[in-house]
């Protein structure tokens, strides 16, 4: 999310799945999609059908590679030497779309001279040793052409409204650029200087992948840089569980801006989710460090009051520039009545994080730490799923209360039972909750492509199971009792929520999707969508982004009649786009930065491929526009804005980055470092792993020697099971289906250790050990690292001990608890272990 | 009346197993309901071998090749032969061959006595003990019938199962094949087109009929032709002729044989 937003603006999937079926090379890169998506591959060979070309990159030879039209190895946590090397091929070559990425990216904006990164050190400028963080703020900045304050007496007018609480809006300092891109501190010149380490013969010796192999890769993806062409890349956890998952990401951003490939249709980077749902839930903010829709959750010492939140928050440029009335609009409808212009808008009302990590990783040493006393795992099983598993049930033991909500009696629910476990030295109350699944409740899902379609109940639940959000409804109604009798420490942040989420005494999820499309204050009349939302007080909406998927008034409780429920087949243009299908946000656009579709004087790269473009006196389109394409007057008329080159309308610069301030707390450009525990050297530069890393020195952590563990593992799922197997390993057809544990293996690690196919084997590493069968195939080949082979093992992480068909051990007993620098999200694709024969 | 038939492009298989399991939904067929009862079969392939409760079965061969790895997915079930020697054999009438060349099973006639097991060159059908029949793929004729797709085939997400008239399938496996071919697959061949009289699921083996463990030339036993011979003697009695049959066939010829189209230990993996 960090990678995608600080390069484009937007955390999201560019494009969507239909839209597959337009790209000329799809690139399949820490994703896994035949196996963990399947529906994709529908999309991938209709692209192939059509003479595209689909290409997998993977440790390991999976279902995907199968299908691939070519195949690519890669040691597991090399991905960023490979799109450095790809980039470096690209310039090199002069395969770049080159109208794209001068007037679309920030290219030629010139940097700060101060700004450097030392291939000695591995590290970039302005890196404070004692703090083990890089100040972003010194010297990761443009050079300054002119500074332009907001007009307020015009199109900021609204800053400075009555009812609006006062701020000191900030001030747009605005880059200076060199069009010519010959300026040594201009952004392209960096970035070649940066890259010009990344040579073939290196990337091969870090990556293993031969370099024949990488350059037909390369050559064929950088094809999609011819302007009418497009290229997609597909990926998934495979590129984000690393130590520098968001620079990964981040390179592939870069690398498509290159091509100008964002924007277009075919193109784009698409994060394939591993939930059906996880994109609404990221969305609605279930992470430690947004509110819904994107904002910085507040910090006690940077934002300790309204005005400094907005001062801070603000951008000084593009479409954030509106992040007051989505904030104020989000304060309104969480605290409704109570929050007024006099007490900040109940700001004071919203927790503000300390500088302890509240991440998933974080909240587990939290619990070691003994300032977490309480969980509730709402539809998570970290017993199973969360890194180095075995620590985090040891950190279960020691909470005072557990609550599991969930479909089945997972291993989190019964850590206290697990093999060789005292229950009679735990402590911990555990309350189990049963929940309906998805066919027993209705409400929305918001799948990878950000589309939120409304689902329909179609059956009870057994037994008790309730709807989770019933089950929030009834104990929110019992805390707030609680506080309201009994008082305790900021009783309103509970007795003062707002709260109007029911219909004849139950709770009703229509009344939640009424209050995240907002409405206005006075009348409760749903507001089209956000560009209606102000930040005086008089408008309401959850979630910003979501603002017009529940809109129409003439049936506000009937989801059936709101765009989310929507399910017209037309497709203009026949891309896929379906427009009249659900609802994708932001304002039903399906293809977002559709600017960059065409080129400077609005004609699209691809005549076939059109998204919008300019007829010489309007715009015409197949997809809602993402930027000013025109002005309606309060009479109503139209005024078309002609093209310009603002692509990008969610970063100050309106252009894509190539060179990344302003988002990244490991560096402005993507370096390669080795993994936390790593068999290999690091070939690049100095610094052997990522120096911002979280949780590298955590006592939990327990390093692997490479000399003791010289394989590296890798962790990963496969299309029979879901997650941590709740819901799969309890129904008999799919445990049947894939019915044990395995780890894989290359028959040349299987003869040096004396294994066969089939035999039970020992995983294990300081931090846990495993016995499972082993599965000996060619599909696993050792890799040529530097001269030296690496083997490499796999493990699936379905099993458990818990409830269900099929049990097995627990993977995540093996992964390291370190996070990424800009996201904290474990490094499960990458560690060390060894393997003997039982 | 038109044949039907169904196409199973393994070359965009991505062996999900989906029609594996949405056959066995479609039909009611039981997976175990025990814990860690299910055998590990060393690769991704689950179970060995159909058997009385599963109809379909998506196999996984793997063999590395010159520059890469050939990992070929089969679709095993009933092929629905145009000769269709269980229909011959079958001394009760429970398997029949309907107008659209479907094999059709009424389990509600069958008495098992397992020899279409032991006439089918593919030992597709397969002994269901909990009800002391046998059962193999019908095509589902219940949902063709009604106008619908069979089971697997709507399933499929990747497009690697088509249903339609057997003309159709035929052309759309050669033009697939030559696709194929021309990007290199140079042993690529359609399965179905004339084995048995002409099958009614054909394949297109992308690595060539050995390596996704479809039989080439398969034939029908001799001893068919025997039980051919003594169909018209059904109407003596079922039971009583079932009964010599079984001990006069089944011990004369054995019952297991080492040329099953799909290796049921899968050691070599």
């Amino acid at each position: 999310m960090s990678g995608l937003g600080t390069t484009f603006g937007r955390g999201a999937m560019t494009n969507h799945f239909a839209d597959f079926k337009n790209a000329d090379v799809v690139m399949a890169i820490g994703s896994n999609n035949a196996e963990n998506h399947p529906v994709s591959m529908a999309w991938v060979q209709e692209a192939r059908a059509k003479g595209g070309k689909y290409i997998v990159v993977d440790p390991r030879f999976t279902r995907s590679a199968a299908l691939a039209d070519i195949y690519a190895p890669l040691r597991s946590g090399t991905d960023i030497a490979f799109y450095g090397g790809l980039m470096k091929y690209i310039m090199d070559n002069d395969l770049w779309q080159k109208e794209y990425v001068t007037n679309y990216t920030n290219a030629s904006f010139l940097v700060s001279p101060e700004y450097a990164f030392d291939d000695a050190t591995g590290l970039f400028s302005s890196w404070d040793d004692a703090a083990g963080a890089y100040d972003t703020k010194a010297t990761w900045k443009y050079q300054v052409a002119e500074e332009k304050p907001w007009d307020t007496a015009g199109a900021f007018a609204w800053a400075v409204a009555d009812g609006v609480p006062e701020f000191t809006p900030p001030v747009d300092k605005v880059a200076l650029k060199d069009l010519t891109m010959q300026d040594p501190n201009c952004v392209w010149q960096l970035m070649r200087k940066h890259y010009e380490r990344y040579t073939p013969e290196v990337v091969s010796k870090i990556t293993g992948c031969p370099k024949e192999k990488l350059i037909e890769v390369w050559a064929t993806f950088a094809s999609t840089g011819a302007a009418e062409k497009s290229g997609t890349i597909l990926y998934a956890m495979g590129q984000t569980q690393h130590t520098y998952g968001s620079q990964n990401v981040r390179a592939m951003a870069v690398l498509q801006l290159l091509l100008g490939n964002v924007g277009i249709a075919g193109g784009g980077i698409n994060a394939l989710r591993g939930e059906a749902n996880v994109q609404g839930s990221t969305d609605m903010a279930v992470l430690s460090h947004i509110l819904p829709g994107y904002f910085a959750v507040p910090s006690a010492v940077k934002h300790p009051t309204l005005r400094s939140w907005l001062e801070a928050e603000t951008l000084p440029g593009g479409y954030w520039t509106n992040k007051p009335k989505f904030l104020i609009s989000m304060l309104k409808e969480f605290y409704g009545p109570y929050a007024t212009l006099e007490n900040d808008f109940a700001y004071d009302m919203l927790p503000k994080l300390n500088a302890i990590n509240h991440t998933h990783i974080g909240v587990f040493e939290s619990v070691g730490a003994g300032t977490v006393k309480g969980m509730m795992c709402w539809g998570q099983n970290p017993a199973v799923g969360g890194p180095n598993s075995g620590f985090e049930r040891e950190m279960l033991a020691k909470l005072d209360w557990l609550l599991a909500v969930d479909l089945w009696e997972t291993e989190t629910a019964s850590f206290w039972k697990a093999p060789g476990v005292d229950s009679a030295s735990i402590q911990t109350e555990v309350f189990m909750l049963p929940a309906v699944c998805h066919f027993e409740k209705q409400g929305s899902i918001s799948n990878s492509g950000r589309w939120i379609q409304w689902r329909y109940k179609a059956v009870d639940g057994p037994g008790e199971s309730r709807d989770d959000f019933e089950i929030l409804h009834e104990l929110f109604l019992k805390l707030k009792e609680k506080y309201e009798v009994e008082g305790g420490a900021n009783p309103e942040q509970i007795t003062q929520l707002y709260w109007p989420y029911e219909t004849d005494g139950h709770a009703d999820i229509t009344k939640v999707a009424q209050g995240i499309n907002g409405y206005t204050v006075a009348d409760g009349n749903l507001v089209k969508n956000f560009t209606l939302l102000k930040a005086d007080g008089s408008t309401a909406s959850g979630c910003w982004i979501y603002s017009g998927y529940f809109n129409n008034n003439d049936a506000p409780n009937d989801p059936t009649q709101q765009p989310t429920g929507a399910r017209g087949k037309e497709d203009p243009g026949n891309l896929g786009l379906y427009p009249n299908w659900s609802f994708s946000w932001p304002v039903n656009r399906r293809i977002v930065y559709n600017r960059a579709s065409a080129d400077l004087n609005g004609k699209p790269w691809s005549a076939e491929k059109m998204l919008v473009e300019w007829t010489g006196t309007e715009w015409v389109t197949n997809d809602v526009p993402d930027f000013g394409y025109k002005v309606v007057a309060e009479d109503g008329t139209v005024t078309y804005t002609p093209p310009n080159n603002k692509a990008f309308i969610m970063l100050p610069e309106l252009g894509g980055r190539l060179w990344g301030a302003g988002g990244m707390k490991d560096g402005p450009f993507p370096e390669h470092y080795e993994p936390f525990e790593s068999p290999a050297t690091n070939l690049l530069n100095g610094r052997q792993s990522n120096p911002a890393l979280t949780f590298g020195s955590a006592e939990s952590v327990k390093p692997g020697d490479p000399e003791k563990y010289p394989i590296v593992c890798t962790t990963y799922r496969v299309t029979e099971h879901w997650q941590t197997g709740g819901m799969t390993r309890n129904v008999p057809w799919l445990a049947e289906a894939m019915p044990a544990m395995f780890v894989e293996m290359s028959e040349e690690l299987a003869e040096e250790k004396g294994i066969a196919n089939k035999d039970m084997v020992r995983v294990f590493n300081e931090r846990g050990s495993l016995e499972m069968y082993a599965i000996v195939t060619p599909r696993f080949k050792p890799f040529d690292i530097d001269g030296k082979i690496v083997h490499q093992v796999g493990m699936p992480w379905h099993w458990g001990y818990g409830s269900g068909h099929a049990t097995g051990a627990i993977a995540n007993d093996l992964t390291p608890n370190v996070g990424d620098a800009n996201t904290s999200i474990p490094e499960y694709k990458a560690y060390l272990v060894n393997v003997e024969k039982v | 009346m038109t044949e039907n038939a169904i196409l199973y492009d393994s070359s965009k298989c991505s062996a999900c197993k989906g029609c594996q399991v949405q056959c066995k939904q479609w039909n009611n067929l039981p997976s175990s309901l025990g814990k860690d009862t299910n055998e590990f079969t060393g690769s991704y392939q689950s179970m060995a071998d159909l058997n009385g409760d599963t109809r379909l079965l998506i196999g996984f061969d793997e063999k590395a090749a010159d520059g890469g790895i050939e990992w070929a997915f089969g679709r095993r079930s009933c092929f629905h032969c145009t000769d269709p020697t269980c229909v011959s054999v079958c001394p009760s009438g429970a398997l029949s061959k309907l107008d659209d060349g479907t094999v059709r099973l009424d389990s509600s006639k069958c008495i098992g006595c397992k020899y279409c097991t032991a006439v089918c060159p593919f030992e597709v059908p397969k002994y269901r003990a909990s009800s002391g029949v046998s059962n193999k793929c019908t095509l589902c004729d219940d949902r063709t019938t009604a106008g619908r797709e069979p089971a697997c085939v709507q399933t499929c997400p990747a497009a690697a199962l088509s249903y339609g008239p057997r003309e159709d399938v035929i052309a759309a496996g050669k033009v697939r094949v030559e696709e194929l071919k021309t990007a290199g697959f140079d042993k690529a061949e359609l399965y179905g087109e004339t084995e048995m009289g002409g099958m009614h699921v054909l394949a297109v083996a992308k690595f060539g009929l050995e390596a996704h463990g479809y039989k080439r030339n398969p034939k029908a036993p001799t001893a068919a032709m025997i039980f051919d011979l003594m169909r018209p003697l059904t109407a003596l009695g079922v039971a009583g002729i079932a009964a010599v049959l079984s001990v006069s066939f089944l011990a004369s010829r054995g019952y297991e044989r080492p040329d099953a189209a799909v290796d049921a230990t899968k050691e070599e993996n």
